[in-house]
């Protein structure tokens, strides 16, 4: 075969192979690429219900983000979501984690059992929510009640009711959600290591704790980082939750970027500001989104 | 096995981002409506869309238009049920891609803000020489129009608030008679207030959203401040008079989270003896989809310095884009005579928001809970009409919410809301009616 008709089947190749890619990269253009550029577009704008229909709005730079950093409830807000997403976080994972490791004992009734707790991961996110709201009711709540006749508390705590307290229920019911998923994923992860592996190690006489650190965790790293991740970014994009359960308060307490984005541009129509909250809440998650990838591509290395 | 595993959670990651950004980010790319395609030929029926978010009143509002659907042949409504929240959203996200109803229904204090965003047409040239417009009352009348005056729409049915009483609890407690001014109401919660079962004198709604303020208002104006007055002496009275209740245990905290329809269950189940209750409350006791097992009776609010109501109630207006503009302008035209006003607002168990409708018929004087809900109209009070409603009401129920949290005092809390509502009513003034 002469180089020249090398040639031409490697350019031949690498065309199909642009072919292949091309209607996936058509599609990212116009379902991501153009709401996500408009918005961006929009954040450097000052379009607000004054000037929507009327028309006029200018490019004012910096300045809807300048004033969301200088906004105490803003400041609050991305306070909060940090705070719920690291807290989530670090309880789903471990709870999620023991129940994995327990689960995959084997006895009676393991595989039932693991099925049910996955109902609370099942259920619509806004029926989960409707229920945290009944549960923490301050008299009627099924959770003051348990706590008073268990004697952990006298008086019933005012869950919802409280700004220092709405954060905790909503952290809870959240949690409730995010520890089957966990469960679940971390699960696929230890039934993908083999048992001979174990079997070495404790014919070499590794006892159960280092069984499962220097077994155990580095084989499960990949499930793990993804686990993080996507509990990272589901929960930091937490919307619903905090819609129907508190609607952000009381006075802003458990609003988060999601429904503070909302708010703004759905509620007082300032289209520009509630844009600039979400690209604040865009850019958060891909610098994550980044961070991780990097990881699997080190890995791949 | 293991390398294929890693990239699959990796493009799922990658899935779940994308998911991330476009929640962050719901904007629509432009659509033209489809249902104007349909209807390009002239002379024939034009097909028009009512999107509502009536529930029980929803047959009632179609019968109107299967009537008007027989009466002529230009137009032929049809009429769409959408949930409230959903129907907003649309209204917002319509407002940039075009995709409207020919006629859409609003709630009164919202109405400025989609009139500003360009979602409701002026029809003021179509329905200014219609003599009836005298008769409708100015402040319904008032919340569709935009800040020159003109019209976008007319008032369908108006409501306001009141005292529900339940006279069992308080002939109990030894009272015979509702209470008439804020020292009586007082002396009337601490009577009723039974810690033990749970059983707090006075209930209302002062959830964070527009609920939350539409509950409020009247405290505001019958302490003798308003909108304009928020960081008065009597604003932080008024204030501090609900505190005060709250903190001597006389009403619930809870009330921070209730809306309206949580507030009427707590009182449904005899939590409360006296509520904040609106208009179309009624309607919800005598359907049974509420059930009240009590005896129980409607008074004024009570008053401090002046007796004061708030008027709530939805507007129609014709949407930006119809192409039988003209058409849905003569329907609501027809929808608000005298007569279908009046048909449709005892049907529908609301208050009419025409002068002659009220007289056409003996319903809202006769009926003595109605009646109290006719006189208190007289002293109700009208939400803006603003554009920038939504975020002086926000001020004012983040301050109320404060105060009742015992964050903040009432003055201090009201000095925080009339730093956000003083410049924006300096900028643009309340539109006031001659």
């Amino acid at each position: 075969m002469t180089l020249k008709s090398k040639m031409s089947i490697v350019a031949k190749k690498r065309l199909e192979g642009y072919g292949f890619i091309f209607p996936g990269f058509l599609y990212v253009i116009i379902i991501l690429g153009y709401p996500l550029i408009y918005n961006i577009i929009l954040s450097f704008k000052d379009t607000s219900v004054k000037n929507f229909a009327k028309g006029g709005s200018v490019f004012i730079g910096f300045q809807n983000y300048a004033e969301l950093f200088q906004d105490p409830t803003f400041l609050l807000v991305l306070k909060n979501t940090f705070v719920f997403t690291i807290s989530c976080l670090v309880i789903q994972f471990t709870i999620g984690f023991l129940f994995a490791l327990f689960f995959s004992q084997k006895f009676t009734f393991a595989g039932p059992i693991r099925g049910l707790i996955l109902i609370g991961y099942m259920m619509p996110m806004s029926v989960t929510a409707m229920l945290g709201k009944n549960m923490f009711g301050v008299t009627e709540g099924v959770i003051n009640d348990l706590l008073m006749k268990v004697g952990l508390i006298n008086a019933p705590v005012e869950w919802l009711v409280s700004s220092s307290t709405a954060m905790i229920a909503v952290i809870a019911v959240n949690c409730w959600v995010g520890i089957p998923f966990n469960m679940l994923l971390l699960t696929s992860g230890l039934t993908g290591i083999s048992e001979d592996v174990y079997e070495s190690a404790s014919l070499d006489g590794a006892n159960q704790f280092q069984r499962f650190f220097y077994i155990t965790l580095p084989l499960m790293k990949s499930s793990i980082l993804a686990v993080l991740m996507l509990g990272f970014i589901y929960t930091f994009k937490a919307f619903d939750l905090m819609f129907i359960m508190t609607s952000g308060g009381p006075l802003n307490s458990t609003d988060v970027l999601g429904t503070y984005a909302y708010t703004l541009s759905f509620t007082k129509y300032e289209f520009s500001k509630g844009s600039a909250a979400a690209i604040v809440l865009f850019c958060c998650l891909f610098v994550i989104g980044l961070f991780y990838l990097r990881l699997i591509s080190k890995e791949d290395d | 096995m293991k390398g294929r595993m890693k990239k699959l959670l990796a493009v799922t990651v990658a899935g779940m981002m994308t998911v991330g950004m476009l929640a962050g980010c719901g904007n629509n790319v432009s659509q033209e409506s489809s249902t104007e395609d349909s209807t390009e030929t002239k002379g024939e029926t034009k097909e028009v869309s009512i999107w509502h978010y009536f529930e029980h009143e929803a047959t009632a509002l179609e019968k109107i238009a299967e009537k008007y659907n027989e009466l002529q042949d230009d137009i032929h409504i049809t009429c769409t049920y959408v949930s409230r929240e959903e129907l907003m959203k649309q209204y917002t996200i319509g407002a940039v891609s075009g995709e409207l109803p020919d006629i859409g229904m609003v709630d009164s204090p919202d109405m400025a803000s989609y009139i500003s965003l360009g979602v409701f047409e002026d029809i003021d040239d179509e329905i200014k020489d219609w003599g009836d417009l005298d008769q409708f009352y100015s402040g319904p009348l008032s919340s569709c129009m935009d800040s020159e005056g003109r019209l976008h729409g007319l008032p369908n049915n108006s409501n306001c608030l009141a005292l529900l009483c339940n006279m069992d609890i308080l002939n109990a407690a030894g009272i015979e008679n509702p209470p008439t001014t804020w020292d009586e109401f007082y002396e009337v919660c601490q009577k009723t207030t039974n810690a033990a079962d749970s059983v707090f004198g006075f209930a209302m709604c002062a959830i964070g959203n527009e609920e939350g303020t539409f509950q409020y208002i009247p405290w505001l104006y019958s302490a003798g401040a308003d909108v304009t007055t928020l960081d008065s002496a009597e604003a932080a009275n008024s204030l501090d008079f609900l505190s005060k209740l709250v903190k001597e245990g006389l009403m619930s905290k809870e009330v921070v989270n209730w809306g309206q329809g949580d507030a009427l269950n707590a009182f449904a189940a005899g939590k409360a003896a006296m509520l904040e209750s609106g208009t179309w409350q009624i309607a919800q006791f005598d359907s049974g989809d509420v059930e009240l097992d009590c005896n129980y009776k409607y008074a004024l609010l009570p008053k401090d310095k002046a007796d004061a109501s708030v008027i709530g109630g939805e507007n129609f207006g014709v949407c930006t884009g119809s192409d039988a503009k003209e058409e849905c302008a003569e329907f609501l035209k027809y929808m608000m005579t005298a007569e279908n006003n009046a048909d449709w607002c005892e049907i529908a168990g609301k208050l009419p928001v025409r002068a002659d409708a009220t007289e056409l018929k003996s319903f809202w004087t006769e009926d003595e809970r109605y009646a109290v809900f006719n006189e208190a109209m007289n002293y109700a009070v009208a939400r803006g009409p603003h554009e920038s409603w939504p975020t002086i009401s926000e001020a004012i129920y983040t301050a109320e919410q404060a105060a009742l949290l015992g964050e903040k005092t009432g003055e201090a809390a009201m000095k925080d809301a009339s730093l956000v509502v003083n410049p924006i009513l300096e900028e643009v003034p309340i539109a006031t009616v001659e």
